[in-house]
């Protein structure tokens, strides 16, 4: 893990309220944009930290406010990672059953967002917790800059 | 027409006209205050007993998963008495979730009010 005042790594740490969702979507965009994304697709990168973060207040946490999260940004020659990590009840939603999306019935939308806007979403058990990592690939072979 | 007022920042003007209402919904939702738009939205359908709800997107740049979750929930609502919502002025963004969880074709769309009206 690089230090956080390494320019080229967007590390911030929140606890576990929704008003803080809307902070970490705009810094995650902002450090898109510097990165030289497409306006497209920085809009895309904040709503599945938005959708990240969501879940993790509303599952992994079960609504509970004050409990730690953090955000990880950094990029790469060819790519963007993003890694969250929550200390809340390690529930795995990859390891859910995938049913096929009913636009109707609430609920599941965030991981929906994530699987079509990025292109690996892993989550890494962690003994005390749960590490989301995502990843998305310059577009047209052209390499992201540094912020 | 009935106008209403709401002690919500969420909702920039409600009104009613025979069996629909008009509400214009005001800034980004998000899970920190789609609960709150649920609220004010069902509050206003019930006081109105309103069949069809005219929902303005216009100063709404952003949405998340969790203010469609309430929309959805309306939509199921109102088809049960045989209602419908449209929603008008749609932004980039939040036309692009609509289209990303399969509701822009469930959902009736109008380019502005006077044209929701008519639908």
């Amino acid at each position: 893990m690089k230090p956080a005042d390494d320019p080229t790594f967007l590390k911030l740490r929140i606890d576990s309220a929704p008003a803080k969702v809307a902070e970490v979507r705009r810094a995650v965009e902002e450090y898109c944009r510097q990165i030289g994304m497409e306006d497209k697709v920085c809009c895309n990168m904040g709503l599945c930290v938005n959708e990240a973060l969501a879940n993790v207040i509303c599952h992994a946490y079960h609504g509970q406010t004050g409990r730690p999260i953090e955000v990880m940004v950094q990029v790469r020659d060819d790519r963007l990672e993003m890694a969250i990590r929550d200390w809340g009840s390690g529930e795995n939603p990859a390891s859910q059953l995938r049913h096929e999306h009913d636009p109707l019935v609430p609920g599941g939308l965030g991981m929906v967002c994530l699987r079509q806007l990025m292109d690996d979403v892993v989550f890494t058990p962690q003994p005390d917790g749960m590490l989301l990592t995502m990843t998305c690939r310059c577009q047209h072979n052209k390499p992201f800059r540094k912020p | 027409m009935v106008e209403f007022n709401t002690a919500s920042d969420l909702i920039a003007s409600a009104r009613q006209e025979r069996q629909t209402v008009v509400v214009a919904i005001r800034g980004d939702v998000d899970l920190h205050n789609s609960t709150e738009m649920r609220t004010e939205l069902l509050d206003i359908l019930i006081k109105t007993s309103a069949r069809k709800l005219v929902l303005n997107l216009e100063q709404v740049p952003y949405m998340d998963s969790s203010a469609v979750a309430v929309l959805v929930e309306l939509l199921q609502r109102l088809r049960k008495s045989g209602g419908k919502i449209v929603l008008t002025n749609l932004q980039p963004r939040v036309r692009g979730l609509l289209e990303i969880a399969r509701l822009n074709t469930i959902f009736v769309l109008a380019a502005n009010e006077a044209e929701a009206m008519g639908k």
